[in-house]
């Protein structure tokens, strides 16, 4: 495990993110003597402090190595996942399978070339497919089955395939944890289920109630920030305890959406989605449809039971809270 | 003049506040990882009881079996919609002391339903796989179990009551947890439709689980209605899965552990059927007592 002394420098890639832009702050006040690289291909606005440097470039161009040469980083975050879920930024299938795949495995072999000490790689439970056969709880072990009923997430399960796979056959040379996060919400996160959370022209569904679990961005800032000490090599669904059924998040969000027949939807869902103006994409149907919950437990032995601080309640009111500007 | 007043109650059974207690107190703490909802159950409970008790004239033998532990309930499966499942729910919501639901274990194809898929989640039921099963049971859930599956609710009229080779998932489950099983018959739900054929090519190229083709179809969308065939629950004496076998143990071992469940099913169908109420001679359906 990476003790605290050794976090001198940290690459953090996906730093225009909201998530990033959290866990760089919370990384700053916890190790104020270590520097912070952030890279992203989006523009970012230079830091204030001296021990936070931002640069804009992709990481999958030529001088990236020169960024692993000039600094020696003992840790890297590799939050800069392409999501094709985000308006705006509607890459091909290629072009993402380039950035997503290609990318992280350009990642992962520089990280073990400069003997960085730890990785952390954030993926995404929608890994698993929002399938009508799921069990109950899906544990690190169950089948990565999304590619399968949605071809659009194929680099979505490559990437995280390759990370693990990877993270196995390197885990004596380099400490690597792979994290598949439930649905992330809060005022910084402009993701595909806060946008459908915060739409009051969003389907609701009449004949389906999937179970859902959310993490508070705060939560999962301070679950990547715990990594570093506190969680060895492995790959972990990442989720508070509680769950709750869709319509009562949004009852809870006080949004209720249009009621819709996801049954009919399903088969009209890019007409809708045109006419509506919610940017979503396809699959999150199923995802409307289908439980797809995590069993999070590994993660909890690392890191306690009482790890998280927002109670789904407290996360959805304060995704209520802050909702206007998504709106 | 004031309006004539409609109270959407129906009749609810004399233990309502009893079972209504109990769901509040046994299902308040977190939500059910399914689906299962209080309310909805409620809700439901008060247009099942009418047809458990008055239309369908449901009659529990055996209550007295049932003690205050989980079971995993394994009856024989008959109908062509699964009417027999709905009764028994409603038998051990309202009729066992103290009050369950019970979490019936379904196929697939019925948790991708609109509307229907929900509704069965919201009372109780779950996917029948190894990881749900024993969930349920690991938080002191009864389950209710067709080990017959699809094959027992479509079959052709001159298989009536004829019970269907049993699956043997739920057996290493019951071994695994020593759970005690109730053997369960169910008697009437076959006449709900009379004279059925099931034309299984058909269905398979539909891609359905079923098409039964029933004579009461001929009457048009009233004919979908089941008839108000009454109908015999039957409960068996407990029977404790062996604790020196070995959930993994091989097949054949198990099999003869089923086998004697589904032996046992079927001759307490028998039974049953020696004890049943003349709904058959009144409707001039064929007698099924030779089965």
């Amino acid at each position: 495990m990476l003790q605290a002394q050794d976090v001198r420098k940290i690459l953090i890639i996906g730093a225009a993110g909201g998530l990033a832009q959290i866990l760089i702050q919370m990384l700053h006040e916890t190790y104020p003597e270590a520097h912070i690289v952030g890279i992203d291909s989006r523009p970012l606005d230079p830091s204030a402090n001296q021990n936070v440097s931002f640069e804009t470039f992709r990481y999958s161009r030529g001088h990236f190595e020169e960024l692993f040469r000039e600094h020696a980083f003992d840790l890297v975050y590799h939050l800069g996942r392409v999501s094709h879920a985000n308006p705006g930024n509607q890459l091909s299938l290629a072009r993402r399978l380039d950035l997503n795949v290609i990318g992280t495995s350009r990642i992962l072999d520089l990280c073990l070339k400069h003997a960085i000490k730890k990785i952390v790689i954030l993926s995404t439970f929608h890994v698993y497919g929002a399938l009508p056969d799921n069990p109950v709880f899906l544990d690190e072990e169950t089948f990565l089955r999304a590619s399968i009923a949605y071809p659009e997430l194929q680099d979505v399960v490559e990437m995280d395939q390759i990370a693990t796979a990877w993270m196995w056959k390197h885990q004596n040379q380099i400490q690597t944890v792979v994290l598949r996060p439930c649905n992330i919400v809060g005022s910084r996160i402009k993701n595909a289920i806060s946008r459908y959370l915060l739409s009051p022209w969003s389907p609701t569904p009449l004949d389906y109630n999937p179970m859902f679990q959310f993490i508070h961005e705060l939560d999962m800032a301070r679950v990547l920030q715990a990594c570093i000490t506190q969680v060895p090599t492995g790959v972990y669904n990442v989720s508070p305890p509680e769950y709750i059924a869709l319509k009562a998040a949004r009852r809870a969000i006080g949004i209720p959406g249009i009621p819709t027949s996801l049954f009919v939807l399903s088969h009209l869902v890019g007409l809708y989605m045109r006419l509506s103006k919610v940017e979503l994409p396809h699959y999150i149907v199923d995802y409307l449809k289908f439980s797809c919950l995590l069993d999070a437990q590994a993660l909890s032995q690392h890191l306690g039971k009482d790890f998280y601080r927002f109670s789904i309640k407290d996360t959805l009111a304060l995704l209520k809270s802050q909702a206007g500007p998504l709106r | 003049m004031s309006k004539p007043s409609f109270d959407p109650v129906l009749e609810l059974p004399d233990n309502a506040a009893e079972i209504f207690a109990f769901l509040d107190q046994r299902y308040a703490d977190a939500p059910d990882p399914w689906g299962l909802e209080r309310q909805t159950i409620k809700s439901a409970l008060k247009v099942l009881w009418p047809l458990y008790r008055h239309y369908f004239q449901v009659r529990l033998f055996g209550a007295e079996k049932v003690q205050d532990r989980p079971y995993m309930v394994v009856s024989n499966h008959t109908g062509q919609i699964a009417m027999d499942g709905v009764l028994l729910y409603c038998a051990f919501l309202t009729q066992i002391h103290p009050p369950r639901v019970m979490r019936a274990m379904v196929e697939r194809f019925v948790t991708r339903l609109p509307f229907m898929g929900t509704f069965f989640a919201q009372g109780g039921a779950v996917l029948g796989d190894r990881q749900n099963c024993q969930y349920l049971i690991d938080h002191g859930e009864s389950l209710m179990v067709f080990p017959e599956g699809v094959r027992g609710i479509a079959k052709n009229t001159r298989d009536f009551y004829k019970v269907q080779s049993f699956s043997k998932g739920f057996y290493r489950m019951a071994l695994i947890h020593h759970t005690p099983i109730i053997p369960c018959a169910i008697i009437g739900c076959e006449e709900m439709y009379p004279y059925v054929y099931q034309p299984r090519d058909l269905a398979r190229k539909l891609g359905i689980p079923a098409l039964p083709l029933s004579a009461s179809f001929l009457m048009g969308p009233l004919g979908l209605l089941p008839l108000p065939s009454p109908v015999d629950i039957v409960l068996g004496e407990p029977i404790f899965p062996p604790r020196e076998l070995d959930p993994d143990a091989p097949d054949k071992d198990i099999e003869v552990q089923v086998a004697q469940i589904q032996a046992t099913i079927q001759e307490m169908v028998r039974q049953g059927l020696k004890n049943r109420r003349p709904f058959k001679e009144l409707m001039g359906l064929p007698d099924q007592r030779d089965v």
